[in-house]
């Protein structure tokens, strides 16, 4: 019998079934559904880290310092509170209150003798400081006793003596008052120190002015650039923003330049919320050298990223050598974070898999009961010379045209669903590759649970399956 | 062997397990039919000739003997070759029409051509030749459940005849028509007969064996009887 007029037939038969078919392809509806719809949340996801991370360069390597908290309660000089791992710390009489996981981590909140930004030449307090550590064994690690303040100096020596770099910063956060534009009441913002080529290596784009200048970070002028949210909160609008002022600890700053909008970032500062001043300018009027700066480096090649990082370490070894650098690599964090997106999305494909295993199971016993309900229809057939193949394969085309039905309409319903399912906040990419999946999922599901039935239907007795009532 | 002869059996035995017992059902049945003759087999129920009328159509086996049908040895013959002989040289017609309730007339009619591999096309030219015969055009497109027993009955003759068989082997007619629609039926059968076409038909119905050119009586699995009405 000729294929297309098995399929004729497959066609006639479910046409008569019409319930039967939408009912039996329910499991297969909505395993195809679920398929489409995890892809759409893995890909979603996907996209989230991208976007997370998308301030962060591959080859970005973020250098800080964290003290080791038991030396920390001896620290001088900052009427901050003692900060912990992951929260900007710093001088200038503003209290800080943690800022979260979207900052440079750093600590090391005393100031010890160090050039104005914060090179150690001495190292009584540190000293000081170490013997409480190692007494009370506080801290992550027993050599970083001393207070280290990153600097321009070492971002400059890090430059010069490791190869391989293309690129390197500084910069700092502090939490400040602010004030101006629409807010009646002073409000904590987050004030970044950065250089001029900060937002070049962050991927930050400008939606007016121009950012930082080398001028401005060396004449310590008192400019900002602010974040896209920070603009709107404090001035309404980013155009009312553009050239204003505003006040950063009772100091008018001109607004130079407002950023677009970036979104939620997972690493680095989150340049929606934040305003960015010259860094020297931050030193000059907010902070002092009370900071803990993180200096970032960019490794020209990726692929060279450990190479990088022994030098970095080598470099910073030589000017402390008793201190512990975090060292943060950009690319591994964004690795990390689609691993484990892959790994979730693996697991929801396994949980669509087993909803199709029990489709299929579905599917199966519904071609069993239509096996025992057209047993005569077999013998009829096999009768007037219908073949062994020709039954297996209309059978099989039967489970095969019901498991892409109701692929197609679980596939559809996902398309339906998503709008939903992005309403509360559920990033989803639809793609056609999922839809696809999901077709071949539906398919391969009824050609292996209708192979069973299709192959006891062809094998029956003519006679016997005649005789059948 | 007579090149006449559509079928020749020879000591066909056939018997069935009942529990422990074996139930002989046909006991050496010598059976033969010349081409374009119209034949009866005439027996009440339980004298096997089911059986027999299934092994003529090759969709059931023999334990023993020979039986060829055009010349095939049909106990040589494997299943796939079974199917093939059922679809080229046999034309069912059965008590209960066995039409496919789903189908319409025409594609009840023209399957097993389709099963032959034959395109669509083709086929339904075939079945327009035998359906204008029949008096069946005007029902092509309806489903078996809209027609009467007398026109499902004829659908299943233009079935049978539309694949241009060797034999066609009708089990028991008329068993589930008025005694009209019978009668129809049986003129058809003798029309058939007349335009040279061979003919097997198992009734237990006396009055209608007397429609067929020969009857052969089967009791207890055993032929006994020959005669020519």
């Amino acid at each position: 019998m000729r294929f297309s007029e098995i399929l004729h037939l497959v066609k006639l038969n479910l046409i008569q079934n019409k319930f039967k078919v939408l009912l039996t392809s329910i499991g297969v509806v909505v395993g195809a559904a679920t398929i489409v719809i995890v892809i759409a949340i893995g890909r979603g996801g996907k996209a989230d880290v991208a976007d997370q991370f998308r301030n962060l360069n591959a080859g970005a390597l973020d250098i800080s310092y964290e003290q080791a908290q038991g030396t920390k309660g001896f620290s001088f000089g900052t009427s901050g509170s003692p900060t912990g791992a992951g929260m900007p710390s710093f001088s200038g009489g503003n209290f800080t209150p943690p800022s979260g996981g979207d900052m440079p981590s750093f600590s090391g909140s005393s100031r010890s003798s160090k050039d104005e930004s914060g090179r150690s030449s001495g190292g009584f307090f540190s000293g000081f400081s170490g013997m409480f550590s190692g007494l009370f064994g506080g801290g992550k690690d027993s050599k970083n006793t001393e207070n280290i303040t990153l600097s321009t100096e070492d971002m400059d020596d890090l430059t010069a003596f490791v190869p391989g770099l293309s690129d390197s910063t500084i910069s700092y956060t502090t939490k400040q008052n602010i004030y101006g534009g629409n807010i009646e009441e002073t409000e904590s913002y987050t004030v970044a120190g950065t250089l001029s080529n900060y937002a070049e290596l962050s991927n930050l784009s400008m939606l007016f002015g121009d950012y930082l200048s080398d001028a401005d970070i060396e004449n310590k002028t008192k400019v900002c650039v602010l974040g896209y949210n920070a603009a709107k909160q404090i001035f309404g609008s980013a155009e009312d923003a553009y050239d204003s002022l505003v006040y950063i600890d009772d100091r008018p700053y001109t607004v130079g330049g407002i950023l677009a909008e970036q979104g939620t970032v997972e690493s680095g500062i989150s340049a929606d919320e934040a305003i960015f001043i010259p860094y020297a300018t931050g030193i000059k009027y907010l902070t002092g050298s009370d900071i803990s700066p993180t200096i970032t480096v960019i490794a020209a090649d990726v692929n060279n990223i450990d190479t990088v990082i022994e030098n970095v370490k080598t470099v910073l070894a030589s000017s402390y050598p008793n201190a512990e650098f975090t060292i943060s690599d950009a690319g591994s964090k964004m690795e990390a974070a689609n691993k484990s997106n892959r790994t979730l999305t693996l697991m929801l494909i396994a949980m669509a898999s087993i909803v199709f295993i029990i489709g299929g199971i579905g599917i199966m016993n519904v071609l069993f009961v239509s096996v025992k309900e057209r047993t005569q229809e077999i013998g009829i057939l096999k009768a007037i010379g219908g073949s062994r193949k020709d039954i297996l394969l209309e059978f099989m085309m039967e489970a095969c045209c019901i498991s892409l039905i109701g692929g197609l309409i679980g596939v559809a319903t996902s398309f339906v669903i998503s709008p939903v399912l992005s309403s509360l906040s559920i990033r989803m990419e639809m793609s056609a590759a999922g839809a696809l999946l999901a077709l071949g999922f539906s398919l391969v599901t009824g050609t292996v649970f209708g192979f069973y039935p299709a192959w006891k239907a062809s094998k029956l007795v003519p006679v016997e399956a005649l005789s059948s009532e | 062997m007579d090149t006449e002869q559509i079928i020749s059996m020879q000591n066909i035995c056939k018997s069935y397990k009942m529990g422990q017992e074996e139930l002989k059902v046909l006991k050496n049945v010598d059976f033969s039919v010349n081409k374009g003759e119209f034949t009866a087999i005439l027996g009440p129920s339980g004298s096997g000739k089911s059986t027999l009328m299934n092994i003529i159509g090759c969709m059931d086996t023999f334990d023993s003997g020979s039986y060829s049908l055009n010349g095939i040895p049909i106990q040589q013959s494997k299943e796939r070759e079974l199917t093939k002989i059922r679809n080229h040289e046999i034309g069912f017609i059965f008590q209960n029409y066995h039409l496919i309730p789903t189908y319409t007339v025409m594609q009840n009619i023209i399957m097993p051509l389709l099963m032959r591999g034959e395109n669509r096309k083709s086929a339904e030219k075939q079945c327009y030749e035998v359906v204008e015969m029949l008096g069946l055009s005007e029902r092509l497109h309806h489903k078996p459940s809209e027609l009467s027993g007398g026109q499902r009955q004829r659908v299943a003759i233009a079935r049978a005849l539309c694949s241009k068989p060797s034999l066609l082997l009708a089990d028991e007619p008329t068993g589930a028509l008025d005694q009209n629609s019978g009668t129809e039926v049986l003129r058809l059968f003798t029309k058939l007969h007349e335009m040279g076409n061979t003919i097997v038909m198992i009734t237990h119905d006396l009055n209608v064996a007397k429609w067929a050119q020969r009857t052969v009586h089967i009791v207890d699995g055993e032929v006994f009887e020959n005669i020519v009405n």
